[in-house]
């Protein structure tokens, strides 16, 4: 009497035509999804959704000017005051008016007629531009811009640097209309022209940012084909014949097309920053059919007939391939607990691909194998053609690797192992949480776009902003909240207290900051007429005066288009982890100084860069242990069932933990912080080192029963399984390694080094501690006949026979 | 049987081959202006194609049927692109009024006899101005009835706004956020009054006294609500088309006047509204500081010239649908225009404007803009001032002038920034918060409303 996988094998062997029809049905049909399928940053989506600083940020995203590009123009040899400048100021500005989807009430800068200087005349309030209808064309008109810009504080205060020497243009855009690509592309090519031997241009924002990583997606192509191309090399020179390359690359294009055709169908688009993890799928198929192909040629070796050889390995490798990529995908799935929306995509995506696998290389493979020709080199893949060949070479060198895990020997192993267990959990303790660098963690610091930031930050307030926003109870507050004496003055405070610090902003500004001004003004000019009375008359006043003949989006910064929602901007030096936690502190304690809850508004923590970074990294501190826990116990039901036994489970989870601590102290030696890239990395590593593990366990199991010897079965076991764990590992290092070193946009890189770290760990952690646990516990499940990784089959026909085991331990 | 004289497409060819040859020429069967002179039907300047809806669709789109998203694109080429775009895909909707053929209908009548009186009078002088033939400021009505070129079309929006000699509007405004939400809304009174051209005395075409270099005097001030009321902008107009009006506004809490830089032509007077100065009229700013007037082409037209006064109801608000809360856009009636001009200028005077070019659409029986598209710098579609004119008179109710006659005046207006997708909407009403009602002709403003101690007293009460 055979056992369901057997069963299963036999049918699918027996209806090998219904079998791959069905399978090209349901490529058909998600390769019509592929039509849909669309690559897309959306940078909101890099955020938790559940964290309050995002809530904040989504309910008023106006604040921290996301939509907002900042062009900074410097002078090399002097300041701006001289004619080549300010004419050049003029151009660009005019240019920028021209880019594609900006808004023309919005664009800002020293020559627009929204940069005025006022004088207080007989006549009245002379409200003038500080530049006139044309550029200055002589010295005199330079002298005179320089005289307005000295009348005007706020020009001063943000759109030239304190030494004269830089100057900003500020242009946002409206989101209906943006095309990312299309605007940087027009704006990357201003600012390189703008560029001369006199003058450096620098262009930030969060528009800048998502050109940059569009501008990379090419690079990424590039990548993707290299990774591909290296890929399949590797399978051709492992494999030299025809069923080890057409086999994994027909069932890996195959669970592709099903992968992004259902994201296609499902209208989700696919975030081009976690693209390795697609790449990893490719990879981590590849080597499913290696180990499949490897057991096969086995098989194939004894019994000499393709389709049965075939069913046999169908029936062997059912269980334990459809477990080991079951527990990847599960993996993956477990990553959608984060709510963090590009992960809970990633987790579909990639969970739904993982998953494909299963029908893809457990079934498909075989099929394609009972029709395909018979290798060749059967001999040499399974190692039987002497003593010679990288086959035999990889199965040697795992070989003496093994005798490491039992004997005598394994105590000294044993001690190595724990050394590194404690080492690993003591470092785990003090990793840290974030990467910040100046500008986007998604960029190296020497990328552009960082040292456009680095450089806007060294002469303006620069681009770290914490708000605290004062929101509107009611929305349609006909007295608009903004412009009301109690919230003008809660601004105030705040920005007040926070300025008392010890260690303050660099710079506060609010709705609150701009009234005095205009106040003085309209009262005649005396700076006596600064101050504001407490009173909503007087306050509404100044509003009034401040507004007259201007749009509100001229404000939009500090309050909305309806005046009803406020914001305090505070601007600090950098975004390191000792600055975030200190404005964050202080931030609380402004808010807690003047309370939360007023009678017609909120007072909200926070939002813009510096808060929305502390929310990835809350969430990552949060949910990275929450994954790792829901991963073990995921892990653990998972193998207990499938070895029906609990010690199993345990032997499992042993060596995959024992990965993940290992690179979590790999981690803090590079001091590489715990990120949002972790999340997923945490994930794969774990499915992929227990796929290894159910592999090796799984061999060594059916060793188990042919010799009745630990030693013997682990030996064996190693050598022959190893080696495929060894190649698959391999081949998959050889994907992920280019991205490291080829990818400009960091986030991928980083992501690329953690995979390799991570799959370098995991290998090398199966091949050891798996075995070395087999033969310290000496599990009893090993020994059971109703295992159903080889029930009611007789295994002994095709295990490794004893004359081979003999040669291999001689050596 | 009928024998059609014409085929269906002659006009259209007739359009395109005037446009091909630069030829501009009011009429297609013969010349319209001795048919308007004459006080005869204009409707003989066009085939029959030309005199309805109906016959120019072959019977799918006519009289009294709604035009809305569904069946827009039969006559898409009737609108111009933001108003297509509107009806296409934001929900707004227009009725198809009959076509008026009553030329005095199109007029105030002082400004038809004017324009009949006074036709061929004018001329351009060395500066561009428009004079009569003996060198002065022009008397009254269309200076250029024929018009023939796109300046002389401006010279007959530009030299009488509303055509009226003396105008007080009552307005409401609403300003609707991209969300369909009203995110302002105001109360204020629009007061002009010509200097220049008058038209009720055909024996006093200026006001003297004083004001020889004189276009206009124009001022807003704000009823409502309480944080606006009181605020004023006045604007003096020079007869001088190369001059910038002067521009003082007016803050009552300070008691303090600011003057605007006199450039300062795109910005929005209080927040929320997006009409600029500029914008107004569609001749806002003084005809010689823009440029490059050409004629595009003459085609026929859907545009309001009547049918839009509401004075059975309440206030005389006019209904509002479309948009994401139903209340963004006011529903006109629209007629077929047999001929409009299409005019494109460009701000030459104005080295920082951020408005590339404007195409006005001109009805060549009345010289009347019946639609302005503004485009920006990059050539793309911004805005559009879409201003219904006509007649106060619907059934047995009218509004008449201070010259016994039903005031034929603006309605209505819809500024839409279609690229930040923000409208500003708003309509002549019986009477605004402050009390104040719209009145024409019924004597000179300027004491009242049109001097800085004016607007300095309206602040005060």
């Amino acid at each position: 009497m055979q056992n369901t996988p057997f069963r299963i094998a036999r049918w699918i062997m027996a209806n090998r035509l219904v079998t791959l029809g069905a399978a090209i049905a349901l490529t058909v049909f998600f390769g019509l999804g592929l039509r849909n399928v669309e690559l897309r940053t959306i940078f909101s989506d890099l955020l938790p959704a559940d964290h309050p600083y995002v809530q904040t940020f989504k309910d008023h995203p106006n604040f921290g000017n996301p939509l907002t590009v900042t062009v900074m123009i410097k002078r090399k040899d002097g300041d701006i005051y001289n004619i080549e400048t300010l004419n050049k100021v003029w151009n660009m500005t005019r240019d920028v008016d021209l880019a594609p989807a900006v808004d023309h009430d919005q664009v800002l800068s020293i020559t627009t007629e929204k940069a005025r200087y006022a004088e207080a005349t007989p006549e009245g309030i002379d409200v003038q531009p500080i530049m006139g209808d044309h550029p200055p064309r002589d010295r005199a008109d330079v002298d005179e811009f320089r005289r307005r810009v000295e009348m005007s504080p706020n020009a001063r205060a943000f759109l030239i640097s304190h030494d004269g020497t830089a100057t900003i243009i500020t242009a946002t855009f409206i989101e209906r209309l943006l095309d990312y690509g299309e605007v940087f592309q027009y704006m990357q090519a201003l600012v390189e022209r703008e560029r001369d031997a006199d003058h450096e241009v620098y262009m930030a924002g969060q528009p800048a940012l998502t050109g940059w990583v569009y501008h990379y997606q090419h690079q990424m192509l590039w990548i993707f084909g290299i990774t591909l191309l290296a890929l399949v090399l590797s399978l051709a020179v492992y494999m030299r014949n025809v069923i080890g390359v057409v086999v994994p690359l027909a069932a890996s294009a195959v669970a592709a097309v099903w992968g992004f055709g259902f994201v296609g169908w499902l209208g989700l688009p696919i975030e081009p920053l976690i693209m390795v993890v697609p790449l990893l799928h490719v990879a981590r198929s590849f080597s499913h059919c290696v180990q499949f192909i490897e057991r096969y040629c086995e098989v194939l070796h004894h019994v000499k007939d393709r389709r049965k050889a075939a069913e046999i390995s169908l029936g062997v490798m059912m269980v334990p391939g459809t477990l080991g990529i079951v527990t990847d995908a599960i993996g993956l799935c477990l990553i959608a607990v984060a709510p963090i929306p590009v992960m809970e995509r990633l987790a579909i995506f990639c969970g739904f691909w993982a998953f494909m696998l299963v029908p893809a290389n457990v079934f498909l493979a075989p099929l394609l194998l009972s029709w395909l020709p018979v290798p060749r080199n059967i001999l040499k893949i399974t190692g039987r053609a002497g003593d010679h060949g990288v086959h035999v070479m990889i199965r040697d060198m795992l070989r003496g690797l093994s005798t490491w895990t039992f004997g005598r020997r394994a105590r000294f192993t044993t001690a190595a192992v724990v050394l590194v267990a404690a080492f690993s959990l003591y470092q785990t303790m003090h990793i840290k949480i974030g990467n910040p660098v100046e500008g986007s963690n998604l960029l190296y610091d020497t990328s552009e776009f960082n040292v456009a930031v680095a450089k806007i930050n060294d002469h303006f307030p620069g681009l770290n902003t914490l708000e605290i926003v004062l929101e509107a109870k009611d929305p349609v507050n006909p007295k608009r909240v903004a412009r009301q004496a109690h919230t003008i003055e809660t601004m105030a405070r705040i920005e007040y207290f926070l300025e008392k610090q010890p260690v303050p902003p660099v710079a506060t500004l609010s709705f609150a900051d701009y009234l005095p001004e205009a106040n003085r003004l309209f009262a005649g000019g005396n700076p006596k007429w600064l101050p504001l009375e407490r009173d909503d008359a007087s306050v509404g006043a100044a509003v009034g005066a401040l507004m007259f003949g201007t749009s509100p989006k001229a404000f939009l910064h500090v309050t909305d288009f309806e005046q009803q929602n406020g914001t305090i901007s505070l601007w600090y030096k950098d975004n390191t982890q000792a600055t975030v936690d200190q404005a964050i502190a202080q931030a609380r304690a402004a808010v807690d100084l003047v309370g939360a809850d007023h009678p017609d508004f909120r007072v909200r923590l926070a939002t813009g860069t510096i808060a929305l970074q502390q929310s990835i990294n809350d969430a990552v501190e949060h949910y990275h242990w929450i994954i790792l826990g829901l991963l073990n116990l995921a892990m653990f039901v998972c193998c207990a069932l499938a070895y029906r036994s609990i010690v199993a489970g345990l032997l499992l989870l042993i060596p995959v933990n024992l990965s993940n601590y290992f690179l979590s102290a790999v981690m803090v030696e590079m001091g590489i912080g715990l990120d949002v890239n972790s999340l997923p990395i945490t994930a794969i590593g774990i499915g992929v080192g227990i796929d290894y593990g159910i592999y090796l366990l799984s061999r060594i199991c059916e060793e188990f029963q042919g010799h009745r010897q630990y030693d013997s079965a682990i030996l064996a076991s190693v050598a022959t399984t190893g080696k495929a764990i060894f190649f698959t590992a391999s081949i998959m290092l050889l994907g992920i390694l280019p991205w490291y070193f080829l990818s400009e946009l960091k986030f991928l890189a980083d992501m690329g080094l953690l995979l390799v770290m991570v799959m370098l760990i995991n290998m090398i952690i199966a091949l050891i501690v798996v075995p070395l646990l087999v033969w310290l516990v000496k599990p009893r499940f090993m020994a059971r006949d109703d295992l159903i990784v080889g029930e009611s089959v007789d295994l002994s026909a095709y295990v490794t026979d004893d004359n081979e085991l003999k040669a291999l331990a001689a050596h | 049987m009928h024998i059609r004289k014409y085929d269906a497409g002659y006009s259209r060819r007739q359009f395109m081959e005037r446009t091909a040859k630069g030829v501009v020429a009011a009429g297609v069967l013969q010349p319209l202006w001795p048919l308007i002179a004459n006080a005869q039907d204009t409707a003989k300047a066009y085939p029959e194609e030309l005199r309805s809806l109906e016959a120019y669709t072959k019977g799918k789109v006519k009289e009294g049927d709604v035009i809305d998203a569904s069946n827009v694109d039969i006559v898409k080429d009737l609108f111009d692109p933001i108003a297509y775009i509107q009806i296409k895909e934001m929900g707004r909707r227009v009725r198809v009024a009959p076509v008026t053929t009553d030329i005095t209908k199109l007029y105030n009548t002082k400004y038809l006899e004017a324009t009949v009186r006074n036709a061929g009078k004018a001329k351009f002088d060395a500066t561009g101005n428009v004079v009569t033939q003996d060198g002065n400021r022009w008397i009254g009505g269309n200076p250029f009835p024929e018009a023939r070129t796109g300046i002389e079309v401006y010279a007959n929006l530009t030299l009488s706004w509303g055509r009226n000699d003396q105008a007080f509007y009552a307005v409401r405004d609403w300003d609707i956020s991209p969300s369909g939400n009203v995110a302002y809304q105001y109360d204020f009174c629009w007061v002009e009054e010509n200097i220049s051209g008058l038209v009720n005395d055909p024996n006093k075409p200026y006001v003297e006294d004083g004001f020889e270099d004189m276009l206009r005097f124009q001022s807003v001030f704000f009823t409502a609500p309480n944080d606006v009321k009181g605020t004023s902008f006045l604007s003096n107009w020079m007869y001088d088309q190369t001059k910038f009006p002067d521009l003082f506004g007016y803050l009552p809490a300070f008691k303090r006047e600011r003057r605007f830089p006199t450039n300062q032509r795109f910005e929005p007077l209080v927040p929320g509204i997006t009409l600029f100065l500029s914008d107004a009229w569609h001749a806002g700013d003084p005809m010689l500081t823009w440029g490059n007037y050409k004629v595009i082409e003459t085609k026929p037209h859907l545009g309001v010239t009547g049918g839009n006064w509401h004075g059975d109801r309440p206030n005389w608000e006019p209904e509002v649908h479309g948009g994401p809360k139903g209340q963004t856009f006011y529903e006109y009636n629209v007629e077929f225009i047999p001929e409009v001009i299409v005019v494109e200028s460009e701000p030459t005077g104005y080295p920082r404007a951020p408005v590339g070019k404007r195409r006005t659409y001109v009805d060549v029986r009345n010289m009347m803009s019946v639609g302005c598209n503004t485009y920006d710098r990059r050539g793309q579609l911004w805005k559009t001032v879409d201003a219904a004119f006509g007649r106060y008179e619907k059934g047995d109710l009218s509004v008449k002038d201070g010259n016994g006659e039903v005031v034929w005046s603006v309605q209505a207006v819809m500024c839409h920034d279609i690229q930040t997708n923000r409208m500003s909407r708003f309509y002549l009403a019986d009477e605004i918060p402050g009390g104040y009602r719209c009145e024409w002709n019924e004597g000179s403003l300027y004491e009242r409303y049109l001097t800085i101690q004016a607007i300095r007293r309206l602040g005060s009460t």
